[in-house]
Order: C-alpha cells, then sequence, then structure tokens
C-alpha cells in the first residue's frame, strides 16, 4: 500500500497493534485506562487521553480494515465491516440494523452527514433529565471543535441527482431544506462511504482519532473481544476479553486480560449495554438496556424520467427539516427527511419482493431515487424505546416495539415522501413496504397509504442510528451515567458513545457523539493525571 | 433422509395446539421452530454443512466449501432462486446452472459472518422448510424440494409475503434479503440493474486496485 495511507504509514513507523486472531497465549496488559470500542467515542477518548500523556489500550472486536480493503465490493464489505455481516435486526426480525464493526467502528462505514445536536433537544435534555450544562451555549465550543477535529463542512459540490430531487420536491412544495455538512477532506464524490471510504477522504474515527492516539503511544487490540468487566469490592479491577479466531467471530480461546485505573467503554449502543449487562454491574434501579432508540427509518422509492444513477456522488447532500420539530419537541412524532445511497446489493436487500416485478424494479435502478424519513424517537411518553437484552450466548439484542404514536408518524412519513417524489416529478412511486405497489400519481400513492397495514415485519424499517440504553441524567433511579458519562454507582467506568443518549438526537449522531466524548475525555484526563 | 415416527411424533405433538394463534406470538414461533429443528436433527436430515460438492450429488461442480448450508438447505435455494430471479438467469441451461450455483455459494459465504445467533435462526427456518412434516403444514409444500416446480416455488414464496402471520412474513423477508443480496451484488449480475460497477476512472486511479 501506497505511503500516503495514514494506517500503512503508521503500521511501518512502529505504532502498537496487535491482531489479536494471532495471538496463541493468554496474556495480561495494563495501563492507566481501557477503552473498549474503537468507534466515534471510543476514538475521541483515546486520543484525547493519549495526547494527554496517559497510556491507553483499545479493544476492538471487529478488525483493522484500511485502504488497502476498500474496493467498492458491497459482499466483502458488508461481509467484514458490520455488525453480524450485516444481518443484525431486533429481537424479532422487523427491523434491520446497520451498524459497523470494525475499526473505526461505524465511522467507518457512515455516510458523513455531520450535525450538531438540535438546540431543541439538548433543551428538552436540560428539562427533563437535569442535562442544564449541557447547554446549546456549553456545548457550542465543543461541536466546533470537533467540526475542526474531522474537517465538517457544508458540502461544497452540487449535490448528486438522488438528493437533488428531495430538493425539487420541497421547493416545489414551499418545505425548507438545506445542504448538509459533511466530515470530508478531498472527498472524490464516488459514493462508496459505506463501504469503506477508498480515498481516504472521509475524516472518520479511522483517519483522524486513532492515528492520533496511536501517534501518542496508545495500544490497540483488534479482533478482541471485550466479555466482562471483573469488579473488586466497588471498583472494576479488570477486563476480561477474548481473542477471536480466523475468522473474526467466534472466538480462538485465547484471552486476554487488561487492567488499568479507568475503563471507559464506547461498544456503542447495544454493545455499551450488552458489556454492562454480561459484567453484572450494579445496576440497583435496572436501567442498564432501558431506553434505547433508533430513529426508525422508513422508504419510498421513485422512477424518476431522467437518470439518477443513485450508486454515484456523495451520498448525502440535502436534507429537510421541514417535519422534524414542526408539532414540538413532544408533539406527534417529527422527523427528517433525507437520502440513502442506492447499490444494487443493498437496494435488492431492502426493496422487498421476488420475481418478475423485483426484477423489473432492479433493472430501473438507475432511475430509481429514494427518501427516507428518520423518526425522533424518545420524546414522547408513547414512545419509550426498546430494550436491550442478552441471548442465551451472552450475546446483545435489541427488542424495539412500534407503538401507534411511531405508526403514525411513519405513515405522514409515507405520505409527505410520495408528496415530494411526485412534485419533483417522479413518474411513479412505491413504498418500502410488502403490500405496496408502484402508484403513478400523487392521489393514488395517498389513497394507498391511508388504507396500507401499518404493520411490523410488513413496514420495511431500518436503522443505521443507535442510541441510549446507558442513558445519562442527573438522577441514579432512572438513569445509569452522569452528563459527564460518568457511571453512577462505579467510580472508575465512564460511557463515551451512543448509548448514553436520553433520547434519539433528532439528527444523525456522530457529531453529538465526537462532541459529547471529546468533553467528557477532556474532564477524565484532567481527573486522571491530577 | 424423512424418519416417518419423527414425522409421526410431531404429528400428534402439533396437532393439539391452535398452530394459528401459536404462530402469531414472537415466542411461540421460536419455541416452535426449536422444536423443529431438534426434531429434524433427531431424525436424521442433513445437519451438516455439505463441505465440497462434487458433481454426483449436486448440479453444482466446483470447489467452494459449503460451511453453513447443508445439501438440503441447497436443494431449498436450487427450487427458490428460480422462482425469485427465473427470467432474469441465463437460458442456456450450463450458464443458468452456474448462475445459481454462485448464488447459492455467495449465499453460504454471507451466512458465515452473520454470527452464531442469526445462523442458529436461520438454522431453524431452513429446518422448519426442508423437514418434511413441516414443509407440508407450515410452507404447504407438498413434495420434496428437488421435485418443487417453479410456480410452486413462486406461490409459496407469494403465500408467506401476503400473509397475516408476521413470523411467515420475517421467513418471506429472510429468504428473499440474502438471496437478493446474493444475488444483485454479484459481479456477474451488476448488469441486471444498470450499474456499471465503480467508476473505472477511481480504479484506475487508486493504489489498492494496482496489482504491482
Ligand atoms: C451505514 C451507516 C451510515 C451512517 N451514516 C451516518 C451519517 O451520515 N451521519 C452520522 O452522524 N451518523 C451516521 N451513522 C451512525 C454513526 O456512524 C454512529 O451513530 C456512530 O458511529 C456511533 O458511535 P459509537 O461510538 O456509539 O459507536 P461505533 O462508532 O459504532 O463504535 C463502536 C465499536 O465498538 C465495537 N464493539 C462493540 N462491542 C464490543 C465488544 N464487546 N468488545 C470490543 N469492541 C466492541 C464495535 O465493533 C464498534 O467498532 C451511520 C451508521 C451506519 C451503520
Amino acid at each position: 500500500m501506497s505511503l500516503t495511507d495514514r494506517i500503512a504509514r503508521g503500521l511501518e513507523a512502529g505504532w502498537k497493534v496487535t491482531d489479536a486472531t494471532t495471538l496463541t497465549d493468554h496474556q495480561t496488559h495494563e495501563a492507566d485506562v481501557i477503552v473498549i470500542g474503537t468507534g466515534a467515542g471510543g476514538g475521541t477518548t483515546a486520543e484525547i487521553l493519549a495526547k494527554n500523556g496517559l497510556s491507553v489500550i483499545l479493544v476492538e472486536e471487529g478488525r483493522l480494515y484500511y485502504q488497502k480493503d476498500f474496493t467498492m465490493d458491497e459482499h466483502s464489505a458488508y461481509a467484514s465491516l458490520y455488525q453480524e455481516g450485516m444481518s443484525r435486526t431486533t429481537q424479532d426480525g422487523a427491523i434491520a440494523i446497520l451498524q459497523g464493526r470494525c475499526v473505526g467502528g461505524s465511522t467507518t462505514v457512515n455516510w458523513t452527514s455531520s450535525f450538531r445536536t438540535p438546540d431543541q433537544t439538548l433543551t428538552y435534555w436540560a428539562d427533563n433529565f437535569g442535562l442544564d450544562n449541557l447547554s446549546p451555549e456549553a456545548m457550542a465550543p465543543w461541536f466546533e471543535g470537533r467540526e475542526q477535529r474531522h474537517t465538517v463542512a457544508p458540502w461544497q459540490t452540487p449535490p448528486n441527482v438522488n438528493n437533488d430531487i428531495l430538493r425539487q420536491g420541497c421547493e416545489q412544495l414551499g418545505y425548507s431544506w438545506q445542504t448538509i455538512p459533511r466530515n470530508v477532506k478531498g472527498c472524490w464524490n464516488l459514493g462508496y462511504c459505506g463501504v469503506g471510504c477508498p480515498t481516504n477522504a472521509k475524516q472518520g474515527a479511522l483517519m483522524t482519532t486513532i492515528p492520533g492516539a496511536l501517534d501518542h503511544q496508545a495500544r490497540l487490540f483488534h479482533g478482541l473481544r471485550a466479555e466482562r468487566l471483573v469488579m473488586d469490592q466497588d471498583r472494576i479491577d479488570h477486563l476480561q476479553a477474548s481473542a477471536m479466531g480466523a475468522d473474526g467471530i467466534t472466538p480462538s480461546g485465547v484471552t486476554v486480560t487488561l487492567k488499568a485505573r479507568h475503563f471507559v467503554v464506547a461498544a456503542s449502543a447495544i454493545g455499551s449495554p450488552g458489556l454492562l449487562l454480561r459484567s453484572d454491574i450494579p445496576d440497583p434501579h435496572a436501567r442498564v438496556g432501558k431506553r434505547s432508540f433508533i430513529h426508525p427509518v422508513n422508504a419510498t422509492i421513485a422512477q424518476m424520467p431522467e437518470k439518477v444513477d443513485p450508486f454515484y456522488g456523495a451520498p448525502q447532500s440535502i436534507y429537510s427539516d421541514e417535519f422534524n420539530f414542526k408539532n414540538g419537541v413532544d408533539g406527534p412524532a417529527g422527523f427528517k427527511l433525507e437520502v440513502p445511497p442506492l447499490h444494487p446489493g443493498m437496494s435488492a436487500g431492502v426493496i422487498p419482493g421476488h420475481g418478475p416485478e423485483q426484477i423489473d424494479a432492479m433493472a430501473g435502478l438507475p432511475w430509481t431515487q429514494s427518501v427516507i424519513a428518520l423518526m425522533r424517537d424518545g420524546f414522547h411518553p408513547e414512545s419509550p424505546g426498546g430494550t436491550v437484552t442478552l441471548r442465551d450466548d451472552g450475546s446483545p439484542v435489541l427488542d424495539y416495539p412500534i407503538t401507534d404514536y411511531l405508526w403514525h408518524g411513519l405513515k405522514q412519513a409515507y405520505l409527505t415522501m410520495a408528496e415530494i417524489q411526485f412534485a419533483a416529478g417522479a413518474s411513479k412511486v412505491r413504498l418500502v413496504h410488502l403490500d405496496s405497489n408502484w402508484y403513478t400519481s400523487w392521489g393514488e400513492a395517498r389513497a394507498a397509504i391511508n388504507s396500507i397495514a401499518m404493520e411490523p415485519h410488513r413496514v420495511r424499517l431500518f436503522t443505521a442510528h443507535q442510541m441510549g440504553g446507558c442513558s445519562m441524567g442527573q438522577d441514579p433511579q432512572t438513569s445509569v451515567v452522569n452528563g459527564f458519562g460518568e457511571h453512577h454507582q462505579v467510580s472508575n467506568l465512564s460511557v463515551h458513545d451512543a448509548s448514553v443518549f436520553p433520547t434519539s438526537i433528532g439528527a444523525n449522531p456522530q457529531l453529538s457523539i465526537y462532541a459529547l466524548a471529546a468533553r467528557n475525555s477532556a474532564r477524565l484526563a484532567a481527573k486522571l493525571t491530577s | 433422509m424423512l424418519d416417518p415416527s419423527a414425522a409421526r411424533s410431531g404429528d400428534t405433538e402439533f396437532a393439539r395446539l391452535d398452530r394459528r394463534s401459536f404462530l402469531k406470538s414472537g415466542l411461540g414461533g421460536t419455541l416452535f421452530l426449536a422444536t423443529v429443528s431438534t426434531t429434524a436433527g433427531l431424525s436424521g436430515c442433513a445437519t451438516a454443512p455439505a463441505g465440497q460438492l462434487d458433481a454426483v450429488d449436486t448440479q453444482m461442480k466446483t470447489s467452494y466449501q459449503f460451511r453453513f448450508l447443508t445439501r438440503d438447505d441447497i436443494e431449498l435455494f436450487e427450487a427458490l432462486l428460480p422462482a425469485m430471479f427465473g427470467p432474469a438467469l441465463p437460458e442456456q441451461p450450463q450458464a443458468r446452472r452456474l448462475a445459481v450455483a454462485g448464488t447459492i455459494e455467495r449465499i453460504d459465504a454471507g451466512i458465515e459472518n452473520f454470527g452464531p445467533a442469526n445462523q442458529q435462526e436461520l438454522r431453524r427456518l431452513f429446518d422448519l422448510l426442508t423437514f418434511g412434516f413441516t414443509r407440508v403444514t407450515i410452507a404447504r409444500v407438498w413434495s420434496r424440494w428437488p421435485n418443487v416446480s417453479t410456480t410452486d416455488a413462486n406461490a409459496f414464496l407469494e403465500r408467506w409475503r401476503t400473509s397475516g402471520i408476521g413470523l411467515f412474513n420475517n421467513g418471506y423477508i429472510a429468504l428473499t434479503k440474502i438471496s437478493n443480496v446474493a444475488f444483485y451484488g454479484g459481479h456477474d449480475q451488476w448488469h441486471l440493474s444498470g450499474y456499471p460497477g465503480p467508476p473505472q476512472w477511481a480504479v484506475d486511479a487508486l493504489p489498492q486496485f494496482k496489482t504491482a
């Protein structure tokens, strides 16, 4: 690999990186801090602690993949970079869960949209969870700092047709729309963010904070799964971890024991509550795993008269917040409108069907446009979120019931998305729903949506935004960590990832995670070095 | 393959249950599938991964080593894929067989990364569909999969797609999703979705594609 690649160069220069699949002996290592998970939260934490002179060990169950592995190929990427080989779903199978499992976590495969936490959300947290010092004013410098670190800026290049159709439809209907800020540097506008950036343009954890931490003597073990945090009296004494075998999925039998003064869990929503549950960490009010949110996503697809080529170009560059907070923070479910990239494998997996109809739909891919709606969950009593529990084998699983409140929002979203696509000139529109036909006019679509079954399994739902499960708050009776990510009961344990959010964000979450992790890590570094 | 006594004992056991209401609850469904896979396993169905198949056993003569799919599962997909992709498959018989075989290999390779929990769910689903008693009662497919016509395979998929029982919809989604991703995501099928592949200018410029 060319030595312009940040990872190849670092490995050459002697970074302390261990591929745990190659380990043959049980072993023990020690550091000031163990960071579990290398995604948005873990990478940020490791870099800040290491730069403050603390010794850090990063633990990642996925593998280290970088430019040499990013070949714009769906099959290899889904198999290697995603949780459960892209087959993760909610417990009943009704919601597909997209989540990363590799160094850099979900930031290695995400679509680079970078939003600050909406002011309405921060204010709601202050009012409802006692998180006063997370006000928009207090957080602004942290967002700014992370925007610089990850090179976040509104996308300057014209949107691809897929995104532009969302803009055109909104414009026709008088709905607001805006350009998405992205975390990229020298982006080639290719469209392959979801399978690992082939050009190193994406400024996710893999290209920024992980190298930053490794340059400052942090050690990285990849292919190593955190199994159990083991307590000694009221503190965590060590982490027990399993090396993965050659397949990267099943443990080899080699265990690694990691001792430290402090432990930061950053295995994300689902992973972090899973680890705490497996470890029997004190949880007097049974809060771990509760209030898990996912921005439930539904979608419509349109056939356009012009070519869309939805597989090319920055995947997300236009959004509409017209309906996000329109009815108040805790009114009927609001949603953010965006566009997904459509590559053939992913599209065929997402658009339900088989036989000639499916074959025709796939043949129309170059003319296909899609809009997605991200439901803002967690702000209303009838949106209490889901629950993470452990399966028999100790792996975490999310149960997420869809309430009537959410079905109502999802139906409104179908209506809005179809209306926008017709307004932008679609020749026909269908819902990503088991019972949907193609509709050739807005009137026909509206009538169909008003009578179609809003039921699990029939409505195809997705999430790429898992949040909550170790929620933060002032009150230990209703939360797991405080507003600094510090565990209420265990003094040398922090949680720095998407699992701490007490509701969903109401925007794509990566920048919220980067900023909060940076703020909390700065405080942790000060504590540990004083 | 089918042990009649296992099927019969299964019959009395299941006959006592109101099948529809039982299947409606997720838990019932899971328990049910668990029972089926145990029964199927005990009855001696092919539960071991098929490994490397040779030309005598199958249409597929390749060097691929199956790590999850059993011979029964492979027969299931050989029957289902023509219903899913028929008109999109090549007409020439040998090319057609190779396209089906390649897709089944990619299905197997994909499942290998699903991890133990999801593999177990799929094992239950495949057992339910390949075990004679449940194939007939639950899927309403009367013959063994190698003898199922494309029309009947399509009717089965359609029943599960339109069923009012979530568990069947879920089974439909699982079967079509893994097949669709394996099929349309493969280089050989890109042309079917008008996908030209990664932009050539980028491939030419990027170091990871340079074979030194
Ligand atoms: C396809 C896709 C597109 C997305 N697009 C966007 C977008 O455009 N904008 C945006 O803001 N967000 C997007 N997201 C979401 C965003 O990337 C995530 O919200 C964010 O990365 C979560 O950060 P995190 O630190 O909580 O977890 P992650 O970044 O997911 O990192 C967690 C890491 O922990 C590891 N882990 C889990 N359990 C263990 C264990 N037991 N032991 C060791 N390691 C473990 C995981 O393998 C993973 O690597 C997208 C996500 C996906 C999947």
